[in-house]
């Protein structure tokens, strides 16, 4: 039993299953959440970071206002005051967008989309069109041009995935090639959200740049980025696109939705990328840091994928599981090289504090739902791995990325039945479940009590010591 | 490692435009096109065709169709892909390794677990394209995308650098990236413009702690 003062929610849903681009209906499959289990609650991640600014549009009315007006405004307020003259008359301007801004904030991020295109409609004259840039796990995830009507709403809307036709570009580091499709327009519109996603891939250097070094680009690109630069200067690769020449002569402007995860807190727009990458990294540092770091306080879990996304990128409390992943290692410490451990050499691990993504701290993982798309047997080589249904199981070891998951997982008839093996060999009832519920965390009342006693020095060690220091290091006080 | 190949691609003619997209993006180059035979109900004067056996389920054909003709049926049974690297000579494997400055037993295709030597040993074993590596091993036939440059980067060590698109136009690769070493000085310090113009990045810290890192 739980004393009255703690702050558990039972009400709180986590988002419905939604309908995949391969048209898979996993809701017709999973027939029961995480959340419907009788010993697993809520926590809001305000109970653990008080002091997250209040959100303008959140998910779910428990956090925050779920009319997307807010977003309107202030997104007409930044593009009123940039510079849009570069662009000429009949011109074709691609506006470029992610998925996973429709992944975290939906209806806000279609919203911003939506202004941004009609003002720049206006005051130049020229066409607009709607250009998604894919990565792994497209087909696996929701059908957002569908889900949304994005051809309905923007005219001209086009997912470029990473696998098509691809445009070389010369840079100071050499050359490497953007995807044909995002930048076949007279010129381009960036926007971004600034969640935490891959933080241990761009750490925290020139965030709002990455997806040029990624998202934007094609294979050889995003493999080099991997492959060819070190853990701390994959950046390095965004940040030579975006400077070519190339770029130079198509960029416009940036507009992006500053998150926590409770929802949106802000709307920012530059025409220059660096000194809006300035403005907003203080404060995605001090928004996200906090729960990154009681992560890695957390001692030992169960954790449950329950979710859209790709097993590292499902997220929970609005941050993705990857997070928890690399929490034995600070990563946004510049002075840790934390390469991912999934890129390294065989019997590399055993170097603590040089590789990540093999947090002790896990001792099982139960899958109740995730998407494909992204290789992960760096995972399923860690972790007792048990899969809910023979359903769930199919899809996963049809996934391209990961056959593998078929010789480690097991497969459990249903998710209590999952569940109590998984804590019976975790030896732990710590669970927490990334099933994309925003603003809390859907945790076992062990593990929420656990967060609770552990928030404040948590959060006295980041604002002291951590906070200060990675500031310092990026250049930011 | 080897990979299951657990699924296949099917055409579905009646959908099919014949835009030749899949064909351009499978790495197996499983795909290509034929005319349509006059009795064939479809929108287009060619169609796809797949052969079977070169299908290792990589999905890029069902990702890149703008025309729902492609669907991915199961594969009963499943067949596996993968070399052996013990067929091949381990001092010419490591060679080619160290040409490219790639560990041996880093693994360059996450979603087989196929490593740099496996790879290795494929082209040695007459895998002089980035397809044939691919049919060898059945890396660049789950993600696609994390293997491509030390596979571009290993063919060129090998004299392959220089292999045309396959089929031509084909975009399953262009070529091997910038990569932070090849603007290492001999001291192992960067050139002075690049530490000036990204000082928040610590390019010579990263150089000697990658290199501790490969020796481990």
């Amino acid at each position: 039993m739980h004393s009255s003062s703690e702050p558990f929610r039972r009400d709180l849903a986590p988002p419905p299953l939604l309908p995949t681009w391969n048209k898979r209906r996993p809701a017709e499959v999973v027939t029961q959440r995480v959340a419907d289990l009788p010993d697993m609650v809520a926590l809001p991640v305000r109970a653990v970071t008080p002091a997250l600014p209040a959100p303008i549009w959140a998910p779910d009315p428990a956090f925050g206002p779920t009319d997307v007006e807010a977003i309107r405004v202030r997104t007409r307020d930044v593009v009123r005051a940039m510079d849009w003259s570069k662009i000429g008359r009949d011109t074709r301007v691609n506006l470029l967008a992610n998925p996973h801004g429709f992944f975290l904030c939906g209806d806000a991020y279609v919203a911003m989309l939506e202004e941004i295109a009609a003002h720049v409609r206006v005051v130049t004259g020229a066409r607009v069109r709607l250009r998604i840039a894919e990565s792994m796990g497209h087909v696996e995830n929701p059908d957002w041009m569908r889900i949304f009507d994005l051809p309905g709403r923007f005219g001209d809307a086009a997912e470029c995935p990473q696998i098509g036709k691809g445009t070389r570009v010369a840079t100071r580091f050499g050359d490497f090639w953007v995807t044909h499709n995002l930048f076949s327009g007279d010129y381009f519109i960036h926007t971004h959200v600034t969640e935490m996603r891959e933080g241990y891939l761009h750490r925290m250097l020139d965030r709002l740049y990455k997806p040029f070094g990624m998202g934007y680009t094609r294979l050889e690109t995003r493999s080099a980025y991997h492959i060819g630069f070190g853990p701390r200067t994959g950046q390095l690769v965004a940040r030579a696109v975006f400077g070519s020449d190339f770029i130079q002569q198509r960029y416009t402007g940036t507009v992006v939705l500053d998150t926590t995860s409770e929802g949106v807190i802000g709307v920012h727009g530059d025409n220059d990328l660096a000194a809006l990458d300035r403005r907003l990294a203080a404060g995605i540092l001090r928004h996200y840091g906090t729960l990154i770091r009681l992560f890695a306080a957390i001692d030992e879990c169960v954790t449950v994928f329950d979710g859209h996304g790709c097993g590292i990128y499902t997220y929970g409390g609005g941050i993705a599981f990857d997070n928890l992943l690399c929490a034995d290692v600070d990563f946004l410490d510049l002075d840790n090289l934390a390469l991912l451990s999934a890129m390294a050499a065989q019997g590399e691990r055993k170097h603590d504090g040089l590789l990540m993504g093999s947090n002790p701290a896990i001792k099982a993982i139960v899958i109740n739902y995730m998407a494909g798309g992204v290789p992960e047997q760096f995972v399923w080589d860690q972790y007792p791995t048990l899969v809910v249904g023979e359903p769930v199981y199919r899809w996963l070891i049809t996934d391209p990325s990961n056959t593998y998951l078929a010789e480690r997982a097991t497969v459990l008839p249903d998710l209590p039945a999952a569940l109590e093996q998984a804590c019976a060999i975790a030896g732990t009832d710590k669970v927490i479940a990334f099933d994309r519920t925003p603003g809390a965390f859907r945790v076992s009342e062990s593990m929420g009590r656990h967060l609770l006693e552990q928030a404040p020095a948590v959060a006295a060690d980041v604002e002291h010591n951590r906070l200060p220091k990675w500031l310092a290091q990026r250049h930011l006080v | 490692m080897p990979k299951v190949v657990r699924m296949v691609a099917e055409v579905v003619s009646e959908e099919c435009t014949g835009c030749n997209l899949c064909v351009l993006v499978c790495p197996t180059v499983a795909l290509g096109l034929r005319a349509r035979r006059p009795d064939e109900p479809g929108p287009g004067r060619k169609v796809a065709v797949l052969d079977a056996s070169a299908c290792y389920n990589a999905q890029n054909c069902l990702e890149i169709c703008p025309d729902d003709a492609i669907v991915m049926r199961d594969l009963d049974p499943p067949f596996t892909v993968g070399f052996d690297q013990t067929t091949v000579d381990t001092q010419a494997v490591e060679r080619l390794c160290a040409a490219t400055g790639l560990p041996p037993a880093l693994g360059v295709c996450v979603c087989t677990r196929t490593t740099v030597a496996e790879i290795a040993a494929a082209i040695l074993a007459g895998a002089d394209t980035p397809e044939k590596v691919a049919l060898a091993t059945g890396a660049r036939t789950g993600c696609t995308e994390l293997c491509l440059q030390p596979i571009l980067l290993l063919l060129a060590a090998a004299g392959h650098g220089e292999k045309p698109a396959n089929p031509p136009g084909g975009f399953q690769w262009y070529g091997v990236c910038g990569t932070l070493y090849q603007h290492a000085q001999l001291d192992g310090s960067f050139p002075d413009d690049l530490v000036k113009d990204f000082p928040a990045y610590p390019l010579d810290r990263e150089l000697l702690d990658l290199m501790r890192l490969r020796r481990s």
